[in-house]
């Protein structure tokens, strides 16, 4: 190899800085990303943005259609919009508007959980000229403010769920591929029983082992664990699938010729192989999550009032009278689509760069 | 053939032992039942309640409960609804009925648009017809049921085109049998599409994607050599091998479809297994859960075997092994 | 009038700026009734070539840039979809290396073979120079003389039985997978014998064979030709099997012919340095303990050839020059080309 000249061995780069230049050539899965980490960025900074809090009721205000901001000289301005008497019709009125202010003061709240602020990207500072960018639902909630209070549980239990049932799924399916033989049989039977029944029938059981009533936190996590004692099983079944062929190839061999334990050889030799499959998969299943979470609030199971979830949201436009009068409350569906989409978009531009075709 | 079907017939059994057992364990890990409410209620004596519990062997271990409702479904038993006070044999054989007619439906719809879409744009990759589809399938895949669902209700709702919710118009008992199918055909009609516009997307690119796999192959260029005109290559050659990896997803496709019913039939008041298991929830009627959960299983596992048929009969390596 | 007449094809693989030339500059003539091997390393444009002669290679990716590909006269790259039907499989037929990802599983072999039958040799004949089969006005002019066949079934069996395949009358239900690698060739061979071509193409046809099994393959395609009297090109990366095979030798090196020369000469003394190296990389059973000699270096990439003359990074008698100009394939000996002036 030392005769050969430099022009036949282009310079050697890093797996990972070929996905990179793989990746960045994506662009639409670039946009996927930049689209994720903006929302996850609002999502991060909801009380901030977020021009109300999600349980404040403007008992004058049901059913308030989404405001529209006017530009007047150099400021944008909110209308007041006057109620019309015995309905929910609201009218703008002309001429009397309230400037659009930045960092304003209004109500309380915990910046991070932890932080107490009361400073708000934007708002009037005045009751009677409110910023409803989204309207309000049938309890005169902003359905903005609650939209990005509900991304903080709707977007983290994604992200959650996957690094929690991805975790069980390595972990389980690389003991499962190693050792094979009984235990192996065993696992592989469960994780089989898992995904034979249809999923949402699965978690509406895995519900019932719940108490009906809990506080807010106890729901969220126990979404979290319904959710991932389904996902493990799929992620088991393929990890142990690489784990069962990555075990013959030499490397693995040398390890344990090396005198390795057979613990330190799934987790330094065996699952870092996986990598690339995992990454991808966890992309692409992150949907899924979200999704389950708003389907379990949807049904009322879920997260519960006055929480805000994307899921229990959109509950509220069940109601076939609602839905045809005030079409804003779908604005959540709309949000789900958008992180959805935007999943995806970076899930596939991920599976070209990384070329597991497999997936 | 016949020992790969019947290892595959064979292999359902334990397989709806094992999920009747896992629900039944988390139902009996579900805190109250239904005789917690029951008992609450001072019209009901304690002597009724009492009986009834005797009768459902609530008193005892939850596997003697088990082993009790196996031996009853082996006899074609599903007991007796404590919410509904019915049996429970007809009222989940209907709504069971229902899922089915709704999943078949979406599921001929999907694949009868979906197949041809996706040979399309296979074979037109890279046209604008292919990008068009492989976007709009992009849009597809990342449109929850729950929001299809919603948009359609708010469809019917504003449009009056569709009936909102609901299997049957009230005075359905009163039609023709003529006018009592197309009564049925008119309130499945909006549900089935949203549940087939849910499952066609992923279809539709799993037909490309395994079209242009086949079309890659050795035997493609081969067939070429041969002189054979490029239509007969594709629709021949091609697709005929394209159809086997399709079939193996169909049981994926299948379980999503269930999951995709489950939500229709809650926001469309499709009177299905979905909303009855969502009801004996909600009724702490836990056997009904049971049931609910192990029939739509079946359903699956059943759909599944199905795919297995035509996979064998589709594929020699299978036919022949 | 030679059969096939290959000149000075270039193709690229892309279009534009990315383009990459695969085949740069090839020249190739096959006689009627002559086996020419075409002998190079995996990459070297070899294949593409061979599938160029049916125009084989999807464009795009392929964008053939220059020269003609004669067969019987008539430019290939020039032919209508419908006219190179015609010839492929009427006049020129192909055998590749994996003979289990050549044949459809899904379908039984008699029917594949049928297939070709029907296509090129339809039952019913009024006259023996009818245009071959697949409708009015397509291929006219690519007329060939086939034999008269009056029945597909038997005609199957005579095929399968011509490639030495025992008990065809119960072989032609079987499917591919059922069958043997060794086996799956001699069906493949038979599937490009039945359109009765007159050029026998056979992509490294032993290549994913077991080597017994591969004597055999290569010991029917000789007995075929002697019998069947049609031209065969031989691709292979081979040098060993050349001797038994071929008539000539074109060896070629990152899309360019290097030397072209009779395989007995060409064997007993090479003149190109990459001619030399290769033979004396194949290990001899015979011929005492002579050190084989590896090749220093790799293969340059498509798109990443060095200038002047491609071999000369890795060539032991390199001179400065040599990375100037690409050589000329001159005619050095009386039907001997290289693409070297420092041949002596």
């Amino acid at each position: 190899m030392e005769s050969t000249p430099p022009n036949l061995n282009p310079i050697a780069l890093s797996p990972w800085q070929i996905f990179w230049q793989r990746l960045k050539r994506r662009r639409i899965a670039m946009i996927g990303g930049v689209i994720l980490i903006g929302l996850y960025l609002i999502s991060l900074f909801a009380g901030f943005v977020a021009p109300y809090t999600h349980d404040r009721l403007d008992r004058d205000r049901f059913f308030h259609p989404p405001t529209r901001p006017q530009l007047e000289g150099f400021h944008l301005v909110v209308p007041r919009y006057e109620q019309q008497p015995g309905n929910f019709i609201y009218h703008a009125v002309q001429g009397d508007t309230q400037p659009i202010r930045f960092f304003v003061h209004g109500e309380k709240y915990k910046l991070f959980g932890l932080i107490p602020a009361s400073i708000h990207l934007f708002g009037t500072g005045d009751d009677k000229y409110p910023v409803y960018l989204l309207g309000t639902d049938q309890f005169g909630r902003d359905v903005f403010s609650r939209l990005l209070y509900g991304s903080q549980i709707s977007l983290s239990i994604g992200v959650i769920g996957i690094l929690l049932s991805f975790t069980f799924g390595l972990i389980i399916g690389g003991i499962s591929g190693y050792f094979s033989g009984a235990t192996d049989t065993v696992i592989m039977r469960l994780c089989e029983l898992i995904m034979s029944v249809p999923a949402l029938y699965l978690i509406i059981s895995l519900r019932a082992t719940f108490p009906p009533s809990m506080t807010s936190a106890q729901i969220y996590a126990m979404i979290i664990v319904i959710l991932s004692f389904i996902g493990w099983a799929g992620m088991a079944r393929v990890i142990r699938g690489m784990t069962l062929s990555l075990r013959e190839q030499q490397f693995i061999l040398a390890a344990r010729a090396l005198g390795q334990s057979d613990f330190k050889i799934i987790v330094r030799h065996i699952l870092p192989n996986t990598f690339s499959y995992v990454i991808v998969a966890a992309t692409l299943s992150v949907p899924y999550y979200i999704l389950g979470e708003v389907v379990l609030s949807f049904l009322g199971v879920g997260i519960q009032e006055p929480s805000a979830s994307w899921g229990l949201m959109l509950n509220a436009a069940q109601n076939t009278e609602y839905l045809k009068n005030y079409p804003w409350l779908l604005a959540p569906g709309a949000a789900i689509f958008v992180t959805v989409l935007a999943f995806n978009f970076l899930g596939d531009g991920l599976r070209d760069a990384a070329d597991t075709k497999s997936i | 053939m016949w020992s790969f079907l019947f290892k595959r017939l064979l292999h359902m059994i334990p397989l709806l032992l094992g999920v009747s057992l896992l629900t039944f364990l988390l139902m009996a890990m579900a805190p109250g039942d239904y005789f917690t409410a029951l008992s609450q209620n001072p019209q009901i004596s304690p002597e009724t309640i009492a009986n009834l519990k005797a009768k459902f062997h609530l008193g005892q271990p939850w596997y003697v409960q088990y082993f009790y409702w196996l031996k009853n479904i082996l006899h074609g038993e599903f007991g007796y609804s404590m919410a509904y006070k019915i049996p429970a044999t007809a009222l989940i054989f209907e709504r069971l009925w229902n899922t089915f007619l709704l999943s078949f439906f979406a599921m001929i719809i999907a694949w009868g648009i979906a197949i041809p879409l996706g040979i399309w744009a296979a074979v037109k990759k890279d046209s604008w017809a292919d990008r068009g589809c492989s976007l709009v399938a992009f849009v597809g895949l990342s449109v929850p049921d729950v929001l299809l669902a919603l948009l359609a209700l708010w469809f019917a709702a504003a449009t009056g085109w569709f009936p909102v919710g609901g299997a049957q118009s009230p005075i359905h008992d009163l039609l023709t049998p003529m006018q009592q199918f197309w009564d049925c055909a008119y309130h499945l009609i909006l549900p089935a599409l949203v549940l087939a516009a849910a499952d066609l997307a992923g279809i539709m690119r799993r037909m490309r994607s395994c079209l242009l796999d086949t079309l890659r192959a050795e035997y493609v260029t081969a067939a070429r050599a041969r002189g054979l005109g490029e239509g007969w290559v594709i629709y021949k050659h091609a697709l005929r091998n394209a159809i086997n990896p399709l079939l193996t997803i169909f049981g994926y496709s299948l379980a999503a479809l269930l999951s995709g019913a489950f939500i229709v039939e809650n926001i469309m008041a499709w009177p299905g297994l979905g909303r009855l298991t969502i009801e004996a929830f909600f009724a702490k009627d836990s056997y009904l859960v049971v049931d609910c959960v192990v029939m739509a299983t079946a359903l699956l596992v059943v759909g599944n075997f199905i795919a297995d048929l035509m996979l064998a009969w589709s594929d020699p390596r299978i036919r022949l092994k | 009038m030679a059969l096939l007449e290959i000149k000075n094809l270039k193709m690229d693989f892309g279009a534009g700026a990315d383009a990459l030339r695969a085949v740069d500059g090839v020249s190739l003539t096959i006689g009627a009734s002559e086996t020419v091997c075409l002998v190079g390393e995996s990459g070297c444009g070899k294949s593409v070539t061979a599938l160029s002669i049916a125009r084989l290679v999807a464009t795009p990716p392929a964008n053939y840039v220059g020269g003609e590909i004669l067969l019987n006269g008539q430019d290939t790259l020039k032919m209508s979809n419908g006219e190179l039907q015609k010839i492929r499989g009427g006049v020129v037929s192909y055998v590749f290396q994996d003979p289990g990802a050549s044949l459809n599983p899904v379908f039984r072999i008699g029917n594949q073979i049928k297939e070709s039958l029907k296509l090129h040799r339809p039952l019913t004949r009024p006259s023996a120079t009818l245009s071959p089969a697949g409708g009015e006005g397509r291929g006219e002019g690519v007329r060939v003389l086939k034999n008269v066949i009056t029945d597909y079934d038997t005609e199957v069996i005579r095929l399968l039985k011509l490639v030495g395949i025992p008990a065809p009358e119960s072989r032609i239900r079987n499917y591919p997978f059922e069958m043997s690698g060794g086996m799956q060739q001699r069906v493949m061979i038979a599937m490009a014998l039945a359109s009765e071509p007159k050029l026998l193409v056979a992509d490294e046809p032993t290549t994913a064979l077991d080597v017994t099994i591969q004597a055999q393959i290569l010991d029917l395609l000789s007995e075929l030709k002697r019998r069947l009297g049609m031209a065969i090109l031989l691709i292979t990366h081979n040098l060993g099997i050349v001797g038994d095979m071929a008539d000539r030798v074109a060896v070629m090196y990152a899309g360019q012919i290097v030397e072209l020369s009779p395989a007995r000469e060409l064997l007993r003394r090479p003149l190109h340095p990459y001619t030399k190296a290769l033979i004396n990389s194949v290990p001899k059973l015979a011929g005492g303990a002579s050190r084989l000699s590896a090749i220093p270096g790799n293969v340059p990439r498509i798109g990443n050839f060095p200038p002047g003359c491609r071999f000369a990074p890795r060539c032991p008698i390199a001179k400065p020059e040599c990375s100037e100009k690409i050589p000329e394939l001159l005619e050095v000996e009386p039907g001997r080309f290289v693409r070297c002036p420092f041949w002596k």
